[in-house]
């Protein structure tokens, strides 16, 4: 017999959420391999087949495809509102599924004919799917919410990015735009790293890990100021880069992020600090590390403005790049990938069987010694990945 | 923990078991969470309505939870309807949580 539960509201069918989650872990597989393989490509341009199709594997098939399925079960969660379309989730999925692999591919053998093509506009398709999901539940929602404000802003960046490649892609057979696609580079990936990752990461952790800490902390001003100095910072270092503005001019956005993450992590210390669950889990740990590594990007990028001479900026460039990707990026979806993932499998294969018998509670279906292990190897490997980084700077 | 009924002796009877419903991300169980605001009891028709609440209205374990007292309450009482009806409105906060609650929780 189907219980009576009246006024109970469903949320996203773990169906939708789950293929996004293992693509993505099947994106960082393809992210570190490609690594692995193309350790001398780091020591020269980054602007060569196998570091696009690296950057590529990490931002799109881990990063974003993460963030997409996570969002479509916490999106709900942020704008207390159904999700407004499963097949537009679906959509988003099968678009980007197929679209990233073409993109990949092309960069990595470096057709700028029809892989590239595919890959982009498909990819675009799928974005602009994710845009119209997000924005047709915030608005059918809760307009008003902060958070919401920073899901639909950061998916427009996203949006604004990956028409700037797919422009960039179509640029190097026919001249689309003034300048030759290396020059636009700089701008398709501040509009991905700060307009969509941080924008979404902050809108998203910002209202989740006072959640997980059984906070009540929140403050919805510091929120719109942060949210007010990011775009800012990206709109004006998008004013300066594209009107050749001097190099000290850079320092306005880039003071305006550092001080977005101070305002952000101060956020998180207060909700930590009045916290009522006094165990903090290994998963909300990394999460609250990864705010941290934030902010080492944006000291290199202080540094390489202020003191780096010329000759090793590129190197300079990837470490920015690798700090970023395989630092805060990584560190903040790890953290949120096994603080959620437990309790959607849970919901789909334990839910009914509550009350009838033993089930195992969520946190016992995750293997906290092996989640332990990939931490200590994760976070013992970046300060050793970084180092070598700087001294391979000649 | 201040649950609203019209009696007594069976909702005590009924939170026996519901101390066992669990939410299964903080771990605590519902009463000392606060979730639990009315029970009431019509004997003649053999029918019990629960009125409660979720920490978050599209929490994703809403289902199970409320699920699980479904299961709970039709354990202690049987042959009784079991009606379950999720109210909003006053929202949980923080300060709902007992004292046992918080100390579980290491407050």
């Amino acid at each position: 017999m189907t219980p009576i539960i009246g006024g109970l509201q469903k949320t996203t069918n773990y169906r939708v959420v789950l293929p996004f989650y293992i693509y993505a872990s099947l994106g960082l597989l393809l992210g570190t391999t490609l690594l692995l393989f193309s350790t001398k490509d780091l020591f020269v341009h980054y602007f060569n087949p196998h570091i696009l199709a690296l950057t590529h594997s990490m931002a799109l098939a881990w990063g974003t495809m993460l963030i997409f399925g996570a969002s479509h079960q916490l999106l709900p969660v942020l704008v207390e509102g159904k999700l407004n379309s499963d097949k537009l989730a679906y959509l988003t999925f099968g678009l980007m599924a197929i679209g990233i692999p073409f993109l990949i591919y092309g960069f990595y053998v470096f057709n700028v004919g029809a892989p590239l093509k595919i890959g982009a506009t498909m990819i675009n398709l799928g974005v602009l799917c994710y845009l119209l999901n997000v924005i047709s539940t915030a608005f059918k929602n809760n307009q008003k919410n902060i958070h919401a404000w920073f899901a639909i802003t950061a998916t427009i960046w996203l949006l604004t990015t990956t028409f700037l490649g797919l422009l960039l892609v179509f640029n190097f057979q026919t001249p689309l735009l003034t300048n030759n696609s290396v020059y636009y580079l700089a701008v398709h990936a501040h509009l991905g790293i700060i307009g969509w990752f941080l924008l979404m990461v902050i809108g998203l952790g910002s209202r989740l890990i006072p959640m997980f800490l059984i906070s009540k902390y929140t403050n919805n001003k510091i929120l719109w100021l942060i949210f007010a100095l990011l775009n800012f910072a990206l709109i004006s270092f998008l004013g300066f880069y594209l009107s050749g503005a001097p190099t000290y001019l850079y320092y306005i956005p880039n003071v305006m992020g550092v001080a977005a993450i101070l305002l952000f992590g101060r956020h998180c210390y207060k909700a930590y600090k009045i916290r009522i669950r006094k165990n903090v889990d290994q998963q909300v740990t990394t999460s609250l590390i990864s705010i941290v590594l934030m902010l080492i990007p944006f000291i290199i990028l202080i540094v390489t403005i202020g003191a780096i001479p010329k000759a090793y900026i590129n190197r300079m460039v990837m470490l920015y790049g690798f700090t970023i990707f395989f630092g805060w990026i990584t560190a903040i979806i790890l953290g949120m990938t096994f603080k959620t993932m437990p309790f959607i499998i849970w919901n789909k294969v334990y839910h009914s069987k509550a009350h009838k018998g033993r089930t195992p509670a969520p946190k016992e279906i995750f293997n906290n010694k092996v989640y332990k292990i990939m931490q200590l190897c994760y976070l013992g490997d970046l300060p050793s990945l970084s180092l070598a980084s700087y001294y391979s700077i000649k | 923990m201040n649950i609203k009924t019209n009696n007594n002796e069976k909702c005590d009877y009924a939170l026996q078991d519901l101390y066992n419903v669990i939410d299964p991300e903080i771990g605590l169980n519902i009463v000392d969470l606060g979730l639990l605001y009315e029970m009431y009891f019509d004997e003649d028709a053999k029918k019990l309505e629960c009125i409660m609440t979720l920490t978050t209205q599209f929490c994703p374990m809403g289902e199970a939870i409320t699920s699980d007292t479904h299961n709970s309450l039709e354990q202690s009482f049987p042959d009784w309807d079991i009606i379950i009806n999720l109210i909003f409105e006053p929202a949980w906060n923080m300060n709902m949580i007992s004292m046992t609650g918080r100390e579980y929780l290491g407050q």
